[in-house]
């Protein structure tokens, strides 16, 4: 009996994970545990492995699709075995590959292009999504001779929608079935007729690439927005148009941070405290000042809002793959050296792309530092439904008036916190930022609370 | 405090008064601005009066020769004073009929020298009026060349000799284009010496060659053609040229008309003050008739594309479908066009020698009208007319027909529908001709190939 492998559940929120790459083909012998297949979800990445030791019977999802968790994605057992049954069906594999491109077209897939159906001679076989097909059905254009622009030429429905409404001039279709030409939806003669030049023998896609190149001369490289980037997009988008946001910029004394950073640096290596960064510290007085700004911990859900006991604190991390968000749990509850260890290990597997899911979710509060990067101010974006985010910002030097009148020169380092107005108004948020400064600039304090 | 408009329309030629009428239909508020006559050149001193004069010309031509049909008259006469009133009657009965269909449309009509404005408003005798689109409608006039002798008060152009008011005994045609051959039509077949001196190689530039040189032969004896003769000077009532040999040449007539061409009416409007992108040809427009100004739009003569009456109210339509969000561009390649002379010359789309120019593999077929039952009835045995059928031998699409002999001009709309649909010579041959007619020809001429 083979054993199936299955597209493993990764986290509660997971529904689907797509498969970036296979690392075996039908036929290979494997060892228990050894790794069959990339797989990556919104968050992150990860790879199966072979739940059994035997011969890869059966490889049912190429590369690139897109499998709900717990399908059978391969089958492992002896040669020979019949693996047919756990096969899933054809056209649900064609299905789950239609969002994704295939990969020698990785790069210039168009998410908008223009809308191009073709009369092609029915060769291409790369089949027809069911919207297509019921499209077809219910406008009576017969899909199997169109040429699609999905993925691999599969048909899908704005082809049928272009086929209906393109009306080809006698001397386009006998070019368009002689030639296999692309007829677009709308042609430039009588009516929007399509006469036998506005066929083109170029791929719809690449009709995309060329119209782009028209604005923008030289080469281009058109990349789909998925994963990631499609996840980011979305939730920046929702939060932009769903929250009040605004940003209030200050900054606070570093002098009393950056002095005992030096001393931690310093202390002898048993200690382990010669890694806690400025941003640990930050991070570690901004959760000591929320517990006691409880409307600021909080979710913004529209109809009611919900303040949490504990702080769940997301810092953002910038990964090869996009920005991540892994959210550093009872945040309130560690001590500085625990709260700096865990945000390593958060940050160091959301850059690897090792991280759990659920380590991505579930943040009360979120810091993001581009202090680093020589930032002086910025507006970050809320991570609804969090009421607020701090900016941390650059250390630099500002002219203090001295207790003789002279001026001093004390390093300042930047705070801006942008809070939801839906939730919490101006002066609440002021104080938060207010009390902030002062942890801050008496940061040692702090830590004999 | 302004009028505010949907349209203003600047001149109430075939452009301006048809897209007026359509625009009202459509329940448009428009504005029609005209300084001279509604009609503008067509209805008053070009297509129509021509038309009316040449008809009169024809019907002694044919009392003429009824003899040689059994038909006995007494002494034919032509009454040019007779004529010119039934001109003039046609002329305004014409006018009227334009002044009640704006009437129909609730277009307000609006007599006097119009200038624009910024991209939105008209002024007319110190009144400004505001429209969300102003339309550029403004035609153009004959161009007189400087030439020595041209200013004398028998060198005419179209406009002045259409009022002529004695016939004159010989006349000298400056530029054989259009215009120039209807004229030497008219007053050839009156009995009148004509000569046209011609600057090309051919007469009527967009004519078939071979059919061009068909054409003079039919004429022969009534017409003397000086082709490829520049005119140097007009000293008194001789018209010195140089022929095609470098030899200085003279003929002597009474009235000389220039007809070398038109020009776009660009000036004296407020064309250069609202940064209008016109140059000497016309103002530059997109196939939307659109100008470089936003809202402002420009169609027929003064635009440069066509010089023909069709072309402007098509223009028009395009501009108003265009302001209204309809889809549609102006299109040139079937745009049929005709000469009233006796015999009618008419074509659409591409000639032998311009359908070798574009690239395609091109096959001819030529059928003369003798063919046709009705043409020898009507036109006796030295009635002279041909078709000529222009197609893409690899695709057998129809490129262009073109034809001279009588009907000509009211045939040749067959051809723009055949053209514009795209259709292949193997389609038109299903398509069934009344019989016994001359248009039956294009038909047979087709079964040649």
């Amino acid at each position: 009996m083979a054993t199936e492998v299955l597209m493993p559940r990764q986290g509660q929120s997971v529904e689907s994970c797509i498969i970036i790459g296979w690392k075996v083909n039908e036929g290979d012998v494997v060892t228990e545990g050894q790794a069959l297949c990339e797989v990556e979800t919104d968050k992150a990445t990860f790879e199966v492995e072979a739940p059994a030791a035997g011969t890869v019977l059966g490889v049912f999802y190429p590369d690139d699709a897109d499998v709900e968790v717990l399908k059978v994605i391969a089958a492992i057992g002896e040669p020979g075995e019949d693996v047919s049954g756990l096969r899933p069906e054809t056209s649900e594999v064609s299905e789950q590959t239609s969002e994704v491109s295939a990969p020698e077209e990785k790069n210039e897939v168009a998410a908008p292009q223009p809308v191009i159906s073709d009369l092609r001679s029915p060769t291409s076989g790369a089949g027809a999504s069911p919207r297509a097909k019921k499209l077809a059905a219910a406008k009576g254009v017969e899909f199997d001779v169109l040429a699609g622009t999905g993925p691999n030429g599969r048909v899908i429905e704005r082809d049928v929608a272009a086929a209906q409404g393109a009306t080809l001039s006698p001397a386009a279709k006998a070019k368009a079935v002689a030639t296999g030409l692309a007829a677009p939806g709308m042609g430039t003669g009588i009516g929007g007729r399509v006469l036998a030049g506005d066929l083109s023998e170029v791929a719809p896609q690449d009709i995309a690439a060329a119209v782009a190149a028209l604005d923008f001369p030289g080469a281009v490289n058109e990349i789909p927005v998925r994963g990631i980037r499609k996840l980011v997009a979305g939730r920046m988008l929702d939060s932009l148009q769903s929250t009040a946001q605004l940003t209030m910029n200050t900054s606070a004394d570093a002098r009393t941070m950056l002095d005992f950073r030096a001393k931690c640096k310093a202390a002898a290596e048993a200690r382990g405290v010669g890694g806690i960064t400025i941003n640990d510290i930050v991070l570690f007085a901004t959760v000591q000042t929320l517990v006691d700004f409880p409307e600021l911990n909080a979710h913004w859900l529209g109809d009611k809002m919900v303040q949490f006991e504990d702080v769940h604190l997301g810092m953002a991390v910038d990964t090869p793959r996009g920005l991540m968000v892994p959210v550093i749990r009872f945040a309130n509850r560690l001590t500085l050296k625990q709260l700096s260890a865990e945000a390593k290990r958060l940050a160091l597997a959301a850059i690897e792309g090792t991280i759990e899911p659920d380590d991505l979710s579930g943040g009360t509060f979120t810091v993001t530092n581009l202090g680093a990067m020589g930032i002086e101010t910025f507006t970050p974006v809320l991570n609804a439904p969090e009421v607020g985010i701090l900016g941390v910002c650059n250390v630099q030097l500002k002219p203090v008036m001295g207790k003789g009148g002279e001026p001093q020169f004390i390093p300042h380092i930047g705070l801006s916190f942008t809070f939801n107005h839906c939730a919490a108004d101006g002066a609440p948020a002021a104080k938060f930022l207010v009390a902030l400064r002062q942890n801050l600039a008496a940061f040692d304090v702090l830590l004999v609370k | 405090m302004a009028t505010e408009y949907d349209i203003i329309i600047i001149g109430a030629g075939p452009g301006g008064y048809e897209m007026a009428e359509r625009a009202g239909h459509q329940g448009q508020k428009v504005l029609l601005i005209e300084k001279a006559h509604l009609g503008g050149v067509c209805l008053n001193w070009g297509c129509i009066p021509t038309k009316t004069l040449l008809n009169s010309a024809k019907h002694y031509v044919h009392a003429k020769e009824a003899p040689e049909f059994g038909v006995t008259t007494g002494e034919v006469s032509f009454d040019l004073k007779k004529v010119m009133a039934w001109k003039q009657e046609v002329i305004e009965t014409l006018r009227g009929g334009v002044a009640a269909m704006m009437k129909k449309s609730k277009v307000t009509v609006l007599n006097g020298e119009a200038t624009l404005i910024g991209t939105r408003k008209v002024e007319v005798e110190g009144t400004v009026y505001e429209g969300t689109h102003v339309v550029i409608a403004t035609g153009g006039s004959p161009f007189v060349p400087p030439i020595p002798g041209a200013d004398q008060d028998h060198v005419m152009t179209s406009k002045e000799i259409l009022s002529i008011e004695e016939m004159p005994k010989s006349l000298v045609v400056i530029g054989g284009g259009v215009i120039g051959i209807e004229f030497a039509s008219f007053f050839s077949s009156l009995g009148v010496k004509v000569d046209v001196i011609e600057m090309l190689d051919e007469i009527i530039p967009f004519m078939d060659k071979g059919q061009a040189k068909r054409f003079r032969a039919a004429l022969k004896g009534k017409v003397d053609f000086n082709l490829g003769c520049r005119v140097t000077a007009i000293d008194g009532h001789n018209v010195k040229y140089v022929d095609k040999t470098g030899e200085e040449k003279s003929i002597n007539a009474d009235v000389v008309l220039m007809s070398v061409g038109r020009s776009a009416n660009l000036s004296g409007m407020g064309f250069e003050e609202a940064r209008l992108d016109f140059d000497r040809r016309g103002i530059k427009t997109d196939e939307q008739m659109r100008t470089n100004l936003p809202n402002v739009y420009a169609i027929g003569d003064v635009t440069g594309k066509s010089q023909l009456a069709h072309s402007a109210t098509r223009m028009g339509e395009v501009a108003l479908n265009t302001i209204l969000g309809k889809p549609d561009r102006f299109r040139m390649n079937a745009i049929p066009w005709a000469v009233y002379s006796m015999p009618e010359i008419a074509g659409c789309g591409l000639t032998t020698d311009q359908a070798k120019e574009a690239g395609f593999n091109v096959e001819t077929a030529t059928l003369p009208l003798m063919m046709s039952g009705r043409f020898l009835v009507e036109n006796g045995k030295k009635g002279a007319g041909q078709v000529t059928v222009v197609k893409d031998a690899d695709t057998d699409v129809l490129l262009g027909v073109h034809m001279f002999g009588a009907y000509s001009s009211e045939i040749i709309w067959g051809v723009a529908a055949m053209i514009e649909s795209e259709l292949r010579i193997e389609d038109i041959k299903e398509i069934v001709f009344p019989h016994p007619t001359v248009g039956e020809v294009i038909r047979s001429t087709m079964f040649q190939f």
